[in-house]
């Protein structure tokens, strides 16, 4: 498999924190890749780095064979790759539905169709991904009366929209219910195995990263600490001490799995989650909620 | 979920839609008829006229300031450019015959002049955002100002341009008021089409639109230089039907106030809003005027403080609270309703995460 996206010394700074400080990392085409790592390890910012949000200090990085290095973000994203963002990016005023007709490919659009109305097909395709994420009621909502886990959701369906080639999810699952955090997985899944679209995934939700992921690059201080399958790198005792603290809490981080019905403080049971789905998230403050017991 | 119960949204947009029209409709014939009535003096004609300038702005302003969110503090400096250049233009002398243009392309390259700067000036000072951006317009504004004032062998400087006197009121109260219909109907047209919605999406999140694929500078320049352009039309108009400017008189800090006042008082980023508020704004001023002048500065700084304060999306947001469906085709921002009383249920999803 020839590489789908090269990085070859990264290097970030922002002043005198090297946030990234050399990380070589590659994704093949139609590959699965997940990145861990301790809060701080620069994920995200390498994240960023990848995506052209921010400009890199020194480092190399190719995507589909094209040096994307100097590029501007929406070229990046023309090229076909598309990303989340830990903080969420939606377009709060808008529509949900006019939130993903905003996410389309923009490089294939013409100047007549720039300044047309979204065409039938876009709307299909929209309102079939959205039905998925389970958003298909919320479509004429404002997506900024979403919940945080709903939002969430429509970030990863925007993702898809403009059918990439690479998806870099950062912290898809985090505030989204465990039921469908596997509806999640198996739509990654499937958009994996049928369009052969590549992910790369940072997560701290271990499990997930297990589920899909053929290999693990685990990111400490800035710089790759171990690469390799799941399994591998969860026995490897350098990511166990940085990452997992001790093997204890490595366990206990392991019990976020969907399936695990023994992690009651934190789960609601699958009726809660689609009454909550229907009754649909809370107004403003997005955070409001965390703070709210289950009862 | 009541909004479901209430049918099809685009059902009730196009019932709101009959609604708006017929208002609009109903404004356009009393703006048409008005000046074929016997009563109608030329004073009431230039005062109608200076609204519909001040609606054009507006509108204009809008575009950058509502939709895209870049809220231009220098936006009169387009109306200047556009005044002098027409007025430039027109007054042109070679040693001794005029040799001035005719005011048709004079006015036209007069805006066009406007629209090229606002271009080049607008690709450097966008880069920079909220606040930043707006003094940076300022400034612009302040300067070119001062290189009016400066630059006496083409501007004539302090003493300003006499223009040969063309004085047919009522052609120009038809030229901007249908100038002011295109531009309203050209603003409702962008925003449903996809360059409009990205002009939002900039608004709303403008790193999330440039990683979405959208070109955001190349966008926002786009829009930017059109508001001058069109700005500087309205420029070049006026100063013709002035038959003079000057600096202090062509750059005036109380266009911009007004159409930032009067696109928030109608509703900022809606199409309806600008019109609206400028319309409002201008009577309300004319009334102040009349009646306050000592305190008619101070009524308006109160008025700006109470609409951001009572009112902050605006007279169009005050017909969505009362439940009319009039901004879901006008506003687009009146989707808050259906979901605050099921906010309890969306706690779970919260603390489920």
């Amino acid at each position: 498999m020839t590489a789908l996206l090269e990085a070859r010394g990264v290097v970030k700074r922002f002043g005198g924190l090297t946030a990234v400080g050399g990380v070589d990392i590659s994704v093949a085409a139609g590959e699965m890749v997940g990145l861990v790592g301790p809060n701080g390890s620069g994920k995200t910012t390498l994240f960023d780095c990848l995506s052209r949000v921010q400009p890199v200090d020194a480092g190399l990085i190719r995507f589909g064979g094209v040096d994307i290095t100097g590029l501007r973000a929406h070229d990046v994203a023309r090229l076909g790759m598309s990303r989340t963002f830990q903080i969420i990016r939606v377009y709060r005023d808008l529509s949900v539905a006019e939130n993903m007709h905003l996410s389309i490919q923009w490089g294939a659009l013409g100047v007549p169709e720039l300044f047309a109305r979204t065409d039938a097909a876009t709307r299909c395709r929209a309102d079939e991904l959205l039905d998925l994420l389970l958003l298909g009621r919320l479509r004429h909502e404002r997506a900024g009366n979403l919940s945080g886990g709903q939002r969430r959701l429509l970030e990863i369906g925007m993702s898809l929209m403009s059918e990439p080639r690479l998806v870099l999810l950062d912290e898809a699952t985090s505030g989204v219910n465990p039921t469908l955090v596997a509806d999640i997985a198996d739509r990654i899944r499937a958009v994996n195995s049928e369009q052969q679209v590549a992910f790369l995934l940072v997560e701290h939700n271990v499990q997930f990263v297990a589920d899909l992921c053929e290999r693990v690059v685990v990111l400490d201080q800035g710089a790759v600490l171990a690469e390799g399958t799941p399994g591998e790198i969860m026995r490897d005792p350098s990511v166990i001490e940085a990452y997992f603290g001790d093997p204890g809490e490595g366990a206990r981080d392991q019990n976020r799995v969907p399936s695990d019905p023994g992690a009651p403080d934190e789960r609601v049971g699958e009726g809660s989650l689609h009454r909550s789905l229907a009754g649909s998230g809370d107004a403003a403050d997005p955070d409001a909620g965390r703070e709210e017991p289950v009862s | 979920m009541r909004r479901e119960a209430a049918g099809d949204p685009g059902s009730r947009e196009r019932a709101a839609g009959r609604t708006v029209g017929a208002t609009a409709l109903a404004a356009l014939v009393v703006l048409v008829v008005l000046p074929l009535l016997p009563g109608t003096s030329n004073a009431t004609l230039l005062t109608l006229t200076l609204m519909l300038t001040s609606i054009g702005v507006a509108i204009n302003w809008n575009l950058t300031g509502g939709f895209t969110g870049y809220v231009d503090f220098g936006h009169a400096v387009w109306f200047g450019i556009g005044a002098y250049a027409a007025a430039i233009l027109i007054s042109l002398q070679s040693n001794g015959p005029q040799v001035g243009w005719h005011p048709v392309p004079a006015i036209v390259v007069g805006a066009l002049v406007a629209g090229v700067l606002a271009a080049a000036i607008g690709r450097v000072t966008m880069r920079l955002k909220g606040p930043y951006f707006s003094i940076a317009m300022l400034g612009t504004f302040v300067a070119v100002r001062e290189i009016v004032r400066v630059w006496s062998p083409l501007t004539g400087g302090g003493v300003g341009l006499t223009l040969p006197p063309y004085l047919n009121r009522e052609l120009f109260y038809y030229l901007e008021l249908a100038l002011v219909v295109v531009l309203a109907a050209f603003t409702w047209w962008l925003r449903h089409t996809r360059f409009g919605a990205a002009l939002v999406a900039i608004r709303e999140d403008e790193v999330g639109a440039e990683t979405r694929g959208i070109d955001t500078t190349r966008f926002k320049t786009a829009v930017f230089s059109f508001a001058g352009l069109s700005t500087g039309l309205f420029g070049a108009l006026w100063a013709y039907q002035n038959t003079f400017v000057d600096p202090d008189i062509a750059f005036v800090e109380v266009r911009t106030i007004d159409a930032v006042m009067g696109t928030m008082l109608g509703g900022l980023g809606t199409v309806a809003g600008p019109i609206l508020g400028a319309t409002v704004l201008y009577w309300l001023r004319e009334l102040l005027w009349a009646n306050l002048l000592d305190y008619h500065l101070l009524t308006q700084g109160v008025l700006l403080i109470v609409i951001v304060l009572f009112v902050p999306r605006g007279l169009v947001g005050l017909f969505d609270r009362r439940g009319a469906s009039l901004l879901e085709l006008w506003g687009w921002k009146g989707r808050s309703r259906g979901l605050r009383q099921s906010s309890a249920a969306g706690g779970e999803v919260e603390a489920a995460s």
